[in-house]
């Protein structure tokens, strides 16, 4: 691959790659450190990819490989099946709109990795099941299922943080008034 | 199907609405049609997935990173392509040793493991150190069986007649060099636990195992291959050969 070629790729891929291994990682450090790793093994084995129109899905994979190898040792997430959310977890959608950037990855981040990979994917890159199942070489079935227990878990946490973010705002109200009074 | 699990697969479509014409999702968005509740929630959920999308993409990127990666590659390969005449020499010599040892090793070595039989036992070992997690959990293994059934992964289609009465754990799914692989692991009266893994059959594996298991003791592990029509399936314990040997009678 040419300079230019590569070049190219970075061009159109580092950013989502970027974001990718920042949903996935624990600092914007780790995560610029896995972005670069990946397009350096694209440097030494990219050359062996015939089909050029799948390199996109080689990044993606090979970040996503680089990321679990590194933490294969490290953090054992909690278990959190589909039955233990309540329905109404399921069904409820919290205002995303009323969050920045930085609280809804922060959300992402606090849903276990397996839900979370998936997600990233879906959300970031708009990959359907399938690519995802190829990406991450889970069966399609999987996908589904992490798809789904991984939104929950998500609508659940921006709930959440929601509910904290009115019962502060509440509290600091009162206090206020308060302080109104007493100084009055 | 009920709003459940309509809920559960359009969770997958994508808000663009790429998916349309996917045929996994005719019926739930049929579904959603008929059922205004289902219809609301649908509707409800692709506003936050595109909320989710935009919220996302718009994370800031390092502004170093792209030259970063550039200089760092450009560096890399300037290293790589130094001295190409003793590195091709290099290459040479070793691959020249590489062959001669394989020739002796070949025919010195006991009976091994096959490469995608390691990366499924790593895959167990991880299970049982509770590194990774099973896909889906159930004490009955004929739950275990339906679920890898529905997820098209690679299942015996009765399991043997042995393992049928002990209790599971759960299952998993993986793949091995691209080939999907499946395990289900059970309890054992004495307490230790027992992994049946099944893939598919291939050309090569039609050639290395037979309906007779072959036995192959690694380390702590004693595993028994055998293929059995389209299938391939590894039985494995750590323990010896006499116990696992009990359950394929």
């Amino acid at each position: 691959m040419s300079n230019v070629d590569f070049q190219q790729l970075v061009d159109q891929q580092y950013a989502p790659l970027y974001r990718f291994a920042l949903a996935l990682a624990k600092s914007e450090a780790d995560a610029a450190d896995l972005t670069q790793q990946t397009f350096f093994l694209w440097a030494l084995k990219g050359d062996q990819l015939r089909d050029r129109s799948k390199a996109k899905a080689w990044l993606f994979t090979t970040l996503y490989h680089e990321f679990l190898s590194r933490r294969r040792h490290d953090v054992r997430f909690p278990r959190v099946e589909l039955n233990d959310l309540p329905e109404e977890e399921m069904s409820t959608f919290p205002n995303v709109n009323a969050f920045d950037s930085a609280t809804v990855l922060q959300a992402l981040r606090e849903v276990g990795e397996p839900y979370r990979a998936p997600l990233t994917l879906f959300y970031l890159e708009q990959f359907s099941y399938h690519e995802i199942a190829d990406v991450l070489e889970v069966p399609i079935g999987t996908v589904m299922s992490r798809l789904s227990r991984g939104k929950a878990l998500l609508r659940s946490r921006l709930a959440g943080r929601s509910r904290e973010e009115t019962f502060g705002n509440k509290i600091v109200g009162l206090q206020s008034n308060k302080m109104e009074k007493s100084h009055g | 199907m009920d709003n459940r699990e309509a809920k559960f697969i359009l969770g997958a479509y994508r808000p663009g609405g790429q998916d349309a014409n996917d045929r996994r999702f005719v019926e739930a968005l049929e579904q959603a049609r008929r059922d205004s509740m289902l219809q609301r929630w649908f509707q409800d959920s692709i506003a936050f997935d595109t909320t989710m999308t935009d919220k996302l993409r718009a994370i800031e990127v390092p502004l170093d990173l792209r030259g970063s990666i550039l200089t760092g590659v450009k560096v890399s390969r300037s290293l790589r392509s130094s001295k190409p005449l003793i590195k091709w020499a290099i290459a040479a010599v070793f691959f020249l040793s590489v062959i001669l040892g394989s020739l002796v090793w070949r025919e010195t070595r006991p009976a091994h493991l096959a490469g995608w039989q390691n990366e499924a036992l790593g895959v167990i070992s991880s299970l049982v150190r509770n590194e990774s997690r099973f896909d889906i959990q159930s004490h009955k293994p004929a739950e275990l069986v339906s679920w890898l059934h529905s997820n098209h992964a690679p299942v015996a289609d009765k399991l043997p007649s042995n393992l049928d009465n002990l209790e599971s754990l759960g299952c998993k799914t993986f793949s091995c060099h691209g080939v999907p692989v499946s395990v289900i692991c059970f309890m054992r009266p004495d307490g230790g636990l027992l992994h049946l893994l099944t893939t598919n059959a291939s050309p090569l594996s039609d050639r290395v195992f037979q309906a007779e298991a072959k036995f192959v003791q690694q380390g702590e592990w004693a595993t028994a291959t055998w293929r059995e029509g389209e299938r391939v399936y590894m039985l494995a314990l750590e323990g010896s050969r006499d116990q696992l040997q009990s359950y394929l009678l």
